[in-house]
């Protein structure tokens, strides 16, 4: 191919030879499917580490049981009322919503759309995220509006002598 | 259309199946379906031995074409 490159196709007096392109074509289809062969590519590169941090989760940390961690006192929260707080990390933000005497519920409030925090409306009774006015059921985490799709991850809380712990990550059901 | 393009559209194909597999794979993982999200990984990066050879073979075609002009 390259020596084609180098030979002047006709005596110079012509200039219009640059006209005749009847390669072009096909270097252009050629170019094309290097790019798509390109484009394989960086799919398959950028799939490892997806496929490297759910092996990692199939193997031993699946349903871990993380530190038990006290949120607040039920003193302090009162019915209908929220308070935030980080679990299982400390930048997993999730928010603790007291419903009634006895019911607590807590999810991570990271939005299942594109994470922006979630708050609890008391006025409207749901959890609304700001984002893109995302709506979610407090009861489940399932979402009720907008662009989510997932529920939200619910963390078990327990009650242990005048404070409300967070117990471990809820899975979703498969 | 003296040329074959076949391999465009293969290669095509091979790129919208690379796109779905990826949504696939983020969405199960997201899901805690942590099989699914290997199975589709693992099909993404298959993928693209495969298109690496459809791509050899269309040049090699390529050129027994040209010898035949
Ligand atoms: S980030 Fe929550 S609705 Fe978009």
């Amino acid at each position: 191919m390259s020596d084609k490159n180098k030979k002047i196709p006709y005596d110079e007096d012509n200039y219009t030879h640059n006209i005749n392109r009847n390669n072009e074509r096909k270097l252009d289809r050629r170019g094309f499917m290097k790019t798509l062969v390109g484009a394989a590519g960086v799919f398959a590169v950028s799939s490892l580490p997806w496929g490297t941090l759910a092996a990692k989760e199939l193997m031993g940390l699946g349903d871990k049981e993380y530190k038990h961690k006290k949120i607040t006192d039920v003193k302090s929260i009162a019915i209908g009322d929220a308070v935030d707080f980080a679990f299982p990390g400390e930048h997993d933000s999730a928010i603790l919503i007291r419903l009634s005497e006895n019911h607590y519920v807590a999810y991570q409030n990271a939005c299942t759309h594109l994470r922006c925090p979630v708050f609890w409306d008391k006025k409207e009774e749901e959890m609304i995220c700001p984002c893109h006015h995302g709506k979610f059921d407090v009861k489940t985490g399932t979402p009720i509006a907008g662009p989510p799709r997932r529920p939200l991850p619910e963390i078990q809380v327990k009650v242990d002598k005048g404070a409300v712990y967070a117990v471990r990550v809820k899975r979703y059901e498969a | 259309m003296k040329r074959s393009y076949v391999g465009v559209a293969l290669l095509c194909a091979i790129l919208m199946l690379n796109i779905i597999f990826t949504q696939y794979m983020v969405h199960q993982y997201f899901f805690e379906n942590y099989k699914n999200t290997i199975i589709a990984a693992a099909v993404n990066v298959i993928l693209f031995p495969v298109a690496i050879y459809i791509y050899k073979r269309d040049k090699k075609q390529d050129k027994g074409m040209k010898n035949h002009e």
